[in-house]
């Protein structure tokens, strides 16, 4: 019965020294992750590479000659409502 | 007469005995979960195919020259197999939840709770007439709780190898029974509201971060636990493989060929571990037993531990996803997800739950170097 006492208090020993080391470990590991890698993100982030070439490709297609449809759209829209507005102030005149 | 007389001697049918029998029906048990039920199919259907090889009379697949003994002893004792599988498991896993939101290894570090607890349970057990764990059996045995299977088997094969098939059988099936075992405890420890809780979308995470993360992890456990540096060293390998982008084809090896091959073999060498004299006893009871106890107690810290983070944290913390934090990867993470949805259909938590059950892997083997530093 004795050694059973002591093989428990081994273990209580066991479970709190455990858990102080787990708990320990991984409260470093959040520190290092919000110190080091957060400091290293903003630092070096990452390239954005395939968004610019993206826009690199309309900008070739543009200088070109070929006007995207929505640029036309937008072109036609201002034409149209700037003829309207003229329109409108010559009948009023 | 006589050669037919020992044709009969060479037959299974003369030589069986009745502990063999048995445990080749346990073998065919564990082909049916995996084949009929798949639970853990890629462990549970080598080892149970391994199970009847090893109680085959005559054969020898497991006495010195045999097969499966040497399987056994080639990577089994040595370690080699499950810290391949852990390199394996590093090249699969991706940390850029639990980097982009690092509180959440704390939920992973309170689901341990259940190995330390378990610890006492299996001296308790000694009261029973017929179980008489060592402290070591007891350390091996709580391992269960962490619920990680590379784990549990390399600490079973250092601490109590006599015990292995028995640890690494019930290790694998509560792993398979997670999605069975961890709801009820989850919705019992929480409020529905508190299951409602929808969490922030996680920032991204930068590709320096993921290289740096795990070279960071080795270099703590190198200064605080280098006794954890064999199954975290090898898990960090792989995951630098996987992050840095410059061995494509030694990550995809890793997480494909190399653990498939090794998974077989594993299986098969834990499976000659499943001999009568070694399972047919009360102790393998208990060890299921606590096995069930210890991934209870794991489940029930984590989400604790998630509702205590959620009463102090400016950001929600929805307590569902502390039940991840005790590894299963990605088992326990789905069920988070589940159980979540469950409440509000809107809730999607299963990239939230991956940074707890992670960190749950880095957890159980810090614990398992704990263990072996303190009693192996």
């Amino acid at each position: 019965m004795n050694s059973m006492e002591q093989q428990f208090l081994e273990a209580g020993t066991l479970m709190v020294a455990g858990m102080v080391v787990v708990f320990a470990f991984l409260s470093l590991l959040i520190l290092f992750i919000t110190i080091v890698l957060a400091k290293l993100a903003v630092k070096f982030p990452d390239p954005i590479a395939p968004t610019t070439n993206r826009s690199n490709k309309k900008n070739k297609k543009a200088a070109s000659g070929e006007i995207s449809p929505a640029i036309v759209a937008a072109i036609s829209g201002a034409v149209s409502r700037y003829r309207q507005q003229h329109s409108e102030t010559n009948s009023k005149k | 007469m006589e050669s037919l007389n020992k044709l009969w001697l060479s037959t299974g049918l003369a030589n069986f005995e009745l502990g063999q029998v048995i445990m080749m029906l346990v073998g065919c048990g564990l082909l049916y979960l995996a084949i009929a039920r798949n639970f853990e199919p890629l462990l549970l259907l080598p080892m149970g195919f391994g199970a009847i090889l090893t109680n085959i009379p005559v054969a020898g697949f497991s006495e010195v020259g045999g097969f499966l003994n040497y399987v056994y002893h080639g990577g089994i004792e040595t370690g080699i197999f499950p810290l391949v599988i852990f390199m394996g498991v590093g090249a699969m896993t991706d940390f850029g939840a639990l980097i982009a939101n690092p509180k959440t290894l704390l939920l992973g570090a309170a689901a341990q709770t259940g190995i330390f607890a378990t610890l006492f349970g299996a001296i308790a057990l000694n009261a029973v007439p017929g179980i008489e764990f060592t402290l070591k059996e007891a350390s091996a045995i709580a391992i269960i709780g962490g619920a990680d299977g590379p784990t549990a088997i390399f600490l079973a094969t250092k601490l109590a190898p006599e015990l292995l098939g028995a640890i690494a059988v019930a290790a694998y099936s509560y792993m398979a029974l997670v999605p069975i075992i961890q709801p009820p405890i989850m919705r019992a420890l929480t409020t529905l509201e508190e299951r409602k809780i929808e969490m922030a979308q996680l920032r991204p995470v930068t590709k320096i971060e993921k290289v740096i993360f795990p070279l960071g992890v080795l270099m703590m456990t190198i200064f605080f636990l280098p006794a954890a540096t064999p199954l975290v060293g090898m898990f960090c390998l792989g995951n630098l493989m996987r992050e840095s982008g410059v061995v494509d084809r030694l990550s995809s090896t890793a997480q494909n060929e190399l653990i498939n091959i090794t998974t077989i073999l594993l299986g098969l060498g834990v499976g000659s571990k499943l001999s009568a004299e070694a399972f047919l006893n009360i102790e393998t009871l208990g060890i299921l037993g606590l096995g069930a106890v210890a991934f209870s107690i794991g489940t029930a810290s984590g989400v604790l531990m998630a509702k205590l983070m959620n009463k102090f944290s400016k950001v929600p913390i929805n307590p569902l996803i502390g039940a991840a934090g005790v590894s299963a990867v990605p088992m326990a993470a789905r069920v988070a997800n589940k159980v979540g949805l469950e409440a509000n259909p809107h809730n999607f938590l299963l990239m939230h739950a991956m940074g707890p059950n992670v960190a749950g892997v880095l957890g159980s083997a810090v614990a398992a170097g704990i263990l072996l530093a303190l009693v192996g």
